[in-house]
């Protein structure tokens, strides 16, 4: 797209003004957009870093060791970015994520097939979804509290079909899913996570769905006034998101082979860092999935840093804690109302 | 007569408090009605209304807090672990460190500008992680075998602690009915615009709320560290929730301005009661987790219909519509 920026010279005919249009060089593009996207420097700033401290860190192996691991949380992010931009959220996506993975392991052990567990573990993740979708739309609850009890209702599902016990998948062909690579250098998962985003990105900007969920985030009263499906779009958007959450847990189930009743356990809050980190507003209204697939990449390559460093587990919450109050504060800076 | 009703139509809570103890009376009276299980139950519960009563503060002045839980545990980490430089001291600085980090939250919420449940969220994992670091995962055992008597002591047939938060009680109610602080929380959490014209302090009023529910957690982790004269990193795991769900079922509204320390009460002695009940029925872990759920989702649910009611009814009378 090409922009359009008024010159300083406006000439005046019959009392009409007429602006003309200049259209902007390719490097005032790259400057504009450099300045919407910070993340994008945190990046470059924290690989530079990385680089410097650890010599392991920018062999090809360590990066597509970082792709492997952040693909998980780059799923489930990619449904939460979505209900951000409406102005909602989703915190029962950590226990979704074992939910799905728990339903494919063990309708497979009753004699399921691949094709048909791996529908399930998505249904699974589709119905607490709608179930967190129904909940907001009827009640106008709170989304945070909403679903952090079905969060925890969910959890519950997940102790009474695993009985606390940790169960193997019998497929073999399941584990390509999240082991398997594409030309023995690339993993699917992670495939999976980019072409996400990127398909993503062209729904939000180009479609009319898209544009209704800006509309919806941004001014809910307007977008209802103005006739966009309020309620069907943000049941729609639960259920997506709670699909991506399964499929993330498949991947997660399938990279291991098995499942435990909490697996995923914190990746909702993790998917909310990266995020807002990348730039998708808290308020609604702001964002897109390629923003985020660059905040996932910084939690990635911090975390990896923080492994490489041999910081214990412990602090590394403290880091998470703090940026996330740090994230938040600028978040609430920008966009104040 | 008059007055008895008006407690009962504004405490719903008590008709459910009610069924529920009636309901356990009848099909295990034999167990529940026990002096030694009353005994444990009130013990049980003085160490959560101080839980409570900070979510009740935090709502009233129209915030959240969720990082209680996380706080309550730092608070008995801190007790047993600084119990060898002396208890008051360990106590202290206990509490000292709840009330700084109600202090972030408020400073978060109001200069920060940042939603209360999110700047919360912040700080709860962030006190976790310190917490974690503090005890390195590992649980602290208490060395003063005098300090249990706050906590596991009874005086005649009373539990210690319960006296204690009674008392805290009492001071709170004091301050919310007839201080001017405590007036002025109602009023910044029933509608911040018009407590602003009337000249109120939001941001002073806000960051104390904010700062009483931190001592409150931190009181709530004293008071478990001399019980059990350990803590251990398990302490306070999602009872935030449990905190929140009373709170709203004792009277206080997602929306502000509403709650009362009666309320807040009774709130965690119905829950309390619900807990006990469902342990002596035998029903077993993984689904008492998923009935609590269910309560906190009712509950929250039931909250936002009745706000959203009253917003309809207010508009009606705008509009001259008063059925």
């Amino acid at each position: 797209m090409e922009v359009l920026t008024p010159k300083s010279t406006i000439k005046t005919t019959n009392n009409i003004p007429e602006i003309e249009f200049e259209r902007q060089g390719n490097v005032a593009k790259v400057i504009r957009f450099l300045k919407g996207n910070p993340a994008l420097f945190i990046l470059a700033f924290m690989i530079f870093v990385g680089a410097t401290l650890s010599p392991v860190f920018l062999t090809v192996n360590n990066i597509l060791n970082v792709l492997w691991i952040v693909s998980v949380l780059g799923i489930v992010a990619m449904g939460q970015t979505i209900l951000l931009i409406t102005g909602n959220f989703d915190m029962s996506v950590s226990y979704i994520v074992g939910l799905a993975g728990i339903t494919t392991v063990l309708t497979q052990l009753q004699g399921a097939g691949l094709f048909v567990s791996i529908a399930l573990g998505l249904a699974a993740g589709a119905t607490v979804g709608l179930l967190n979708g129904i909940l907001i739309v009827l009640t106008k609850a709170n989304a945070f509290l909403i679903t952090l009890g079905t969060s925890i209702l969910v959890y519950s599902l997940n102790l009474i079909l695993t009985q606390s016990k940790t169960w193997y998948s019998t497929i073999d062909s399941f584990l390509i899913l999240g082991r398997g690579k594409l030309f023995g250098l690339l993993h699917y998962s992670v495939l999976i996570f980019l072409t996400l985003g990127i398909l993503l990105q062209f729904i939000l900007k180009k479609t009319i769905v898209g544009r209704h969920l800006f509309a919806i985030g941004s001014n809910p009263r307007a977008a209802y006034l103005s006739g966009a499906p309020s309620n069907k779009i943000k049941l729609l958007t639960y259920v997506f998101c709670g699909v991506t959450a399964a499929l993330a847990g498949l991947v997660m189930t399938s990279r291991t082979g098995s499942t435990v009743a909490n697996a995923g356990e914190g990746i909702d809050f993790e998917s909310l860092i990266a995020c807002v980190i990348g730039g998708t507003s808290l308020f609604g209204g702001k964002g897109g999935t390629v923003r985020t697939i660059v905040g996932v990449l910084i939690l990635g390559v911090l975390s990896n840093l923080l492994v490489l460093l041999n910081v214990p587990y412990e602090a590394q919450q403290i880091a998470k804690g703090s940026i996330f109050i740090a994230v938040v504060l600028i978040d609430g800076q920008i966009h104040k109302r | 007569m008059k007055r008895l009703k008006q407690i009962l139509l504004q405490h719903n809570v008590i008709i459910l408090l009610t069924i529920l103890i009636l309901f356990f009376s009848i099909t295990i009276g034999k167990y529940f009605l026990t002096g030694i299980n009353l005994h444990n139950l009130s013990r049980q519960i003085s160490f959560d209304i101080p839980l409570a009563l900070a979510l009740t503060f935090v709502m009233i002045a129209g915030g959240l807090d969720l990082s209680v839980g996380s706080v309550l545990s730092m608070g008995a980490a801190l007790t047993m672990g600084l119990q060898s430089n002396g208890t008051v001291f360990a106590v202290l600085v206990a509490m000292a460190f709840g009330v700084a980090i109600g202090f972030i939250n408020g400073m978060l919420v109001t200069k920060g500008r940042v939603v209360p449940f999110i700047a919360t969220l912040g700080t709860m994992t962030f006190v976790r992680g310190v917490m974690l670091t503090y005890t390195k995962q590992r649980p602290i055992a208490g060395t003063s075998e005098a300090f249990t008597f706050w906590g596991a002591g009874s005086i005649g047939f009373i539990p210690v602690p319960i006296i204690i938060v009674l008392i805290v009680c009492l001071i709170l109610h004091i301050l919310l009915k007839y201080t001017k602080i405590g007036r002025n929380m109602y009023a910044v959490g029933g509608n911040a615009d018009a407590a602003f014209l009337a000249g109120i302090n939001i941001f002073r009023t806000k960051l104390f709320a904010f700062m009483v529910a931190g001592g409150l957690s931190a009181l709530s982790g004293i008071l478990l560290a001399s019980n059990l004269n350990s803590s251990t990193v398990h302490l306070g795991l999602q009872s935030n929730l449990w905190a929140i769900a009373a709170a709203i079922i004792g009277g206080a509204s997602m929306t502000g301005g509403k709650g009362n320390v009666l309320g807040a009460i009774l709130g965690v002695v119905t829950l309390s009661i619900l807990t006990n009940g469902m342990n002596l029925i035998g029903v077993r872990s993984y689904y008492q987790i998923g009935i609590r759920a269910i309560v906190l989702i009712s509950v929250v649910s039931i909250d936002a219909i009745s706000a959203m009611n009253i917003r309809k009814q207010q508009l009606m009378q705008a509009y001259g519509l008063r059925q």
